[in-house]
């Protein structure tokens, strides 16, 4: 236990070093929170209510995106694929312990370090200056903050399942740029996911990528925060199933060249 | 002259060579460098769907400025996609360009040639694809003079980009690690002048017409392209100007980067 503690920690104190990174992320999010707030403003002038959602939830659903984008993703997204294509991933089976919760611990110390420098102050710096729809008391903030660990982990869990391409071909990149726009789309990080027509919009929630950012501002807005935050708890309980089996088998795949 | 331009088109064909000896993975990349244009107009397509209009404008009328956005940034990342801070900040750190300073060629016409990138003409082709479907949806009557605005616009949004990239490129050069931070005006760039300006606020609208003129080069000539006068201070008729200050940006993006080469002093390696 202490082991996975201390890999948790050495993954935010990692993540800490990359003090220009943190806020040129930050400049890109405020730039395309800035534009995104105005767009929605633009679109809400001709109507009050769409999909649901008045001005203060899309606006809510703006610097949520904002402040989570970073986190969800990351800019390491190839690292376990690069290292099972380099062999070196062959060290994190032979380590003690089991691997995928290491892997995903110190994953989470470094998107806990990006909630903690990027998503809180972007969030923080929009609900002074806009009329955000966000928790008013502290236990409705503690469930904000669970909803983006979890968005986190599921993060983690998704991007392990696409490394894992790297198990079977070495042109996982191609694998990953022809499902990234679909991603895109489907997990509501171009828009609501309720302003799809209905079918999609069923097909949206039903799936993984809604605990990505869906759930969350759904916990945001204290709209179904409940049922938002049993979602994620169910993929990340399911997603963490699935990616251990694929790292079962996939370790009898593995092939060392040379060395 | 003519035998300068060799080399470069000699380079060029190299790279292009090289890519496509893999040529399941060079369809793969350029397929998705276009998908990311239809899902982005999917996108926009189901939030006006839902919406009506956003700035006044209907869909297929936002649609054509995106397009137009994505065509020129595809054109622009074909040529200049390895002047963004990740690649360029490589080549320092290597010393690879340190090698290029010794060669008797022009360190950006080589490094232009030699990563002369295909994949993006994918974008180049979805954004013009997103044009002529826009076009056809608002009606548009594609009259030599409105084709002619169009590919201006392209051309000069495209340089716009390019001279962003030298820009980006020459604080590479001060900085080694260079800043994500530029990639902003390139991605966020396309974003923002993918709606009509007028949505936006005064400094915003200042900063994208007449400092960076990206929406000059969109925004305007899309006007003319659309039959719309477009709002106070932003008429149709500067689509004139487009062409000059696209210019007049890439030329400032040049010397930024010749400033850059000189300053330039190796990452030590």
């Amino acid at each position: 236990m202490r082991a996975y503690w201390a890999m948790l920690l050495a993954g935010f104190r990692r993540q800490a070093t990359y003090r220009l990174a943190a806020v040129s992320g930050l400049a890109t999010n405020a730039f395309f929170g800035v534009v995104r707030t105005a767009i929605f403003l633009a679109l809400y002038r001709e109507q009050a209510l769409v999909g649901g959602l008045d001005v203060r939830d899309a606006l809510t659903y703006v610097w949520v995106l904002e402040a989570l984008f970073g986190v969800i993703f990351v800019t390491w997204i190839w690292e376990t694929a690069e290292s099972v294509r380099s062999g070196d991933f062959v060290v994190e089976l032979l380590r003690p312990g089991d691997p995928y919760l290491r892997l995903l611990v110190f994953d989470l110390g470094r998107t806990l370090n990006l909630l903690a420098v990027r998503a809180v102050p972007a969030l923080w710096l929009a609900s002074l200056l806009l009329p955000l729809r966000l928790p008013a008391s502290a236990g409705g903030l503690a469930l904000l903050a669970a909803s983006g660990v979890l968005a986190a982990v599921v993060g983690f869990q998704l991007r392990f399942l696409y490394c894992a391409a790297a198990f079977w071909t070495p042109d996982y990149r191609a694998v990953w740029m022809l499902a990234l726009p679909l991603i895109w789309l489907a997990s509501g990080f171009m828009i609501p996911v309720e302003y799809f027509p209905a079918p999609l919009r069923l097909l949206a929630e039903a799936g993984p990528l809604s605990a990505l950012l869906t759930a969350p501002v759904r916990v945001a807005t204290g709209r179904a925060a409940g049922a938002a935050l049993l979602v994620q708890l169910t993929w990340v309980a399911l997603l963490g199933a699935v990616g251990r089996l694929v790292l079962t088998v996939a370790s009898r795949r593995l092939v060392v060249h040379g060395g | 002259m003519a035998e300068g331009l060799l080399v470069y088109l000699r380079l060029a064909a190299a790279a292009v060579r090289a890519n496509a000896r893999r040529p399941v993975f060079l369809a793969a990349r350029t397929l998705a460098s276009g998908t990311i244009v239809a899902a982005e107009v999917a996108g926009m397509v189901l939030l006006l769907d839902r919406f009506g209009t956003v700035g006044g404008w209907r869909a297929a009328e936002v649609v054509l400025l995106a397009g137009l956005a994505f065509a020129s940034q595809g054109l622009a990342l074909t040529l200049g996609t390895r002047l963004e801070a990740d690649d360029l900040s490589l080549l320092v750190r290597k010393g690879t360009f340190d090698q290029v300073l010794t060669r008797p060629v022009s360190p950006l016409g080589w490094i232009v040639a030699s990563y002369v990138d295909t994949r993006y003409l994918g974008r180049l082709l979805a954004g013009v694809g997103a044009v002529v479907w826009a076009g056809a949806r608002a009606g548009v009557e594609w009259t030599p003079g409105r084709v002619g605005l169009a590919a201006l616009a392209v051309t000069c949004a495209a340089a716009i980009v390019f001279g962003v990239l030298l820009l980006s490129a020459a604080f590479t050069f001060l900085t080694v690690q260079g800043s994500e931070a530029t990639n902003v005006l390139v991605y966020g760039g396309t974003y923002l002048t993918s709606y009509p300006m007028q949505i936006y606020g005064s400094a915003l609208r200042l900063l994208f017409l007449w400092v960076v003129p990206l929406g000059l080069a969109i925004y305007v000539p899309a006007l003319g392209v659309l039959g719309r006068q477009g709002p106070p201070g932003v008429p149709a008729s500067l689509a004139w100007l487009t062409a000059p200050a696209a210019a007049a940006f890439l030329a400032a993006g040049g010397l930024a980067w010749r400033g850059g080469v000189r300053r330039y002093v190796g990452a030590g390696s």
